[in-house]
């Protein structure tokens, strides 16, 4: 480990495979301008882009160096410009096995070490033998002093006797895929494919066929089943995206760090240590939230997926009733019930008006454009109900070392932060807010590499302020007295045995 | 309740928003005149243009007038050895609070602009965010800017 060494030579080919995944929708693109023009020497073309991708890959895992000494971990890398990267044992937020098709095949991981850093993003060492992978993560583990064999094995059978394991059952994990959240951004996949291939289409007979088969009336008879057929071919992939991903998920915690590993063709293996959680949330989806569902998320520094964000999934579903059973693993010492406060009566108005003003509108206007049923007006007082229980579920509440924030934007989300843990913490008020003397909070941690924030909206301004002099002198945090006040309440994690009795 | 002491930003703050809008508000004429050259101006087009660049050297005034005294005047910053809090705003008021121990880097910048009138702003940088307070004296500014990385030193914490 102390001399530089390659990755296995397989990571030639995976580096070809992510450079097709991060370009996908261009070559996509290409490829649909290419099959339409028939002068173009399309085949060449394509052929000639694999080779090179191909060499690119080769060139990329040459020029590819890793070795690891004194619990630091040194990546020289680059083609043209050579990096040399240096990643400190003590900087290391979350070390995440992955194994993607191409790793499988060959029984090969990926060891991505990620930092608070954005550099980090290139740190990931593309393939190597499962057993290297775990001498790696061995080594730059928190606890660990970066010496590889005795001691590693020493910890490894320390940490074993207080492991404790989690699984997803089968049920939840259908229930998981079913009302996933991934339908939304499957959908809109769809729509920019569809845009994609539509004139393709719509030129070939295939689709006068398939007009003539239906019992097309109307226009609009023709553009609902579209709609519909959309929809519940977004939801499948959704469906199965999400089984995909999240099968076989298993969370183990010990007495450092939470290993979550999941998903079925692709395995990833996530390692986070304790000290480097930045927050945890719960989030309640809208169809989750009546089945009594949750999902447990939680932020950390290192860049988490690839959108950025430092999000990783801590569970997928679980039952509310045994959310705290998980988290009194996971963050023994927290509070479960906080004083807080909620917003109070008249900003009431604000949350619905929020919600309805532009549905509202839209509804109005298309009603009126396209002559359709009334019917529609089923939008703007669903708008109202949601506002309501946006309003509804607000909070903010505190404790000696923690802040819990609950919104909802469509699931509900109560967000539970530590108070060493905020990065910066916003006191706004717009224009019309002043006039009724609220204001809204926003807590900023960090997570991947934007940070990742959540909100409450139109709280009392006094309380806005309580909250800022509360985070200044944590003395003062228990010492005034919340329970005089009028919109003064006891929040509670989802989950907690009697959340309703004290409000 | 220990009372922080608010600085305010340099009077001269308010001229160099004034240029930078003059100038950078400049762009948003380009909506009419893009119009004008893609619809012609005859007829009911005229009045659309017309009426377009009434409302952006109506903005255009307003921008240069009354917003860089307004937001001067709303700002504040205050910085001691626990926390930075900065105050701004004019439709909508925030105020921000940043613990020092979370201060990753502090920088000063200075653009060309703020070369001429001889200050530069002081970048925040939190592992999740970054904070400016804009047009400092260069001198002041630097002295914000080794006010904030000693405290920051003295509150290290990991991330």
């Amino acid at each position: 480990m102390y001399e530089f060494q390659r990755q296995h030579p397989v990571a030639a080919i995976s580096s070809a495979f992510g450079l097709i995944r991060g370009n996908f929708v261009t070559i996509l693109v290409f490829l649909f301008v290419g099959a339409r023009s028939e002068n173009f020497p399309f085949l060449w073309w394509i052929a000639a882009g694999f080779i090179f991708l191909l060499v690119m890959g080769f060139a990329t895992w040459w020029r590819f160096l890793y070795r690891i000494e004194d619990g630091e971990l040194h990546i020289k890398r680059g083609i043209f410009v050579r990096k040399n990267l240096y990643l400190t044992k003590d900087r290391i937020q979350v070390i995440d096995i992955t194994s993607g098709v191409v790793q499988r095949l060959f029984g090969l991981v990926k060891v991505d070490i990620q930092t608070a850093g954005a550099s980090s993003r290139e740190a990931a060492i593309e393939a190597v033998t499962l057993e290297k992978a775990r001498e790696i993560s061995e080594m730059l583990r928190p606890g660990g002093n970066g010496e590889p064999e005795e001691n590693s094995i020493e910890q490894t059978a320390g940490a074993q006797e207080n492991i404790k394991s989690f699984k997803l059952p089968g049920k939840e994990l259908i229930i998981a895929a079913s009302t996933s959240g991934s339908f939304g951004i499957a959908l809109s996949v769809l729509a920019t494919l569809f845009s994609q291939i539509e004139p393709v289409i719509s030129e070939s007979e295939l689709f006068e066929y398939a007009m003539n088969l239906l019992p097309s009336q109307t226009d609009i008879f023709a553009v609902v089943s579209i709609i519909i057929l959309f929809v519940v071919f977004a939801w499948l992939i959704s469906f199965f995206s999400t089984l995909l991903a999240y099968g076989d998920f298993l969370l183990e915690v010990n007495d450092e760090e939470l290993i979550i590993s999941r998903g079925i063709f692709e395995k990833k293996k996530i390692t986070v240590p304790f000290n480097r959680i930045q927050a945890i949330h719960i989030a309640e989806g809208l169809i989750r939230q009546p089945l009594g569902y949750a999902s447990l998320h939680l932020e950390s520094a290192g860049y988490g997926d690839d959108k950025g964000t430092g999000s990783i999934v801590l569970f997928p579903l679980i039952q509310r009733n045994n959310i705290m059973d998980l988290l009194d693993n996971v963050m023994p010492d927290y509070e479960k019930q906080l004083e807080g406060v909620r917003p109070p009566a008249k900003s009431l108005r604000r949350y619905i008006f929020r919600s309805a003003f532009l549905i509202t509108a839209i509804t109005a206007a298309i009603w009126w454009l396209l002559d359709l049923n009334e019917w529609i007006w089923l939008f703007p007082l669903l708008s109202f109900f949601w506002g309501w229980l946006k309003y509804k579920d607000a909070a903010l509440g505190w404790v000696k070392d923690g802040l819990l924030l609950r919104s909802r934007i469509l699931s509900k989300t109560t967000a539970y932060i530590r108070r060493n843990r905020i990065q910066d913490i916003t006191l706004s008020e717009s224009w019309f807010q002043r006039i009724r003397n609220l204001c809204s909070v926003r807590v900023y941690v960090a997570s991947g590499d934007q940070g990742k924030s959540f909100s409450v909206r139109d709280l009392d301004k006094e309380d806005g302020y309580r909250l800022l002099r509360a985070i200044k002198e944590p003395g003062l945090w228990k010492d005034e007295n919340l329970n005089d006040r009028r919109g003064s309440a006891i929040i509670a994690l989802p989950g907690w045995p009697q959340p309703q009795a004290a409000n | 309740m220990k009372s922080t002491s608010f600085h305010k930003l340099t009077p001269k703050a308010i001229r160099v928003w004034q240029w930078s809008n003059a100038v950078g508000n400049l762009f948003f004429l380009a909506i009419p005149v893009v119009y004008a050259s893609v619809f012609g101006m005859s007829g009911f087009h005229f009045w659309v243009v017309l009426s377009a660049i009434c409302l952006f050297i109506i903005f255009w005034v307003i921008s240069i007038i009354l917003i860089p005294y307004k937001s001067w005047k709303n700002w504040r910053y205050a910085i001691d050895e626990k926390e930075i809090e900065l105050k701004r705003g004019i439709i909508f008021k925030t105020r921000t609070l940043i613990p020092l121990s979370r201060v990753q880097h502090v920088d000063t910048r200075q653009g060309p602009l703020l070369r001429w009138y001889n200050l530069a702003s002081v970048t925040i940088s939190t592992a999740a965010t970054t904070h400016e307070i804009p047009a400092l004296d260069a001198v002041i500014a630097d002295r914000v800017r080794r006010e904030i990385s000693t405290f920051a030193r003295l509150a290290e914490e990991d991330v």
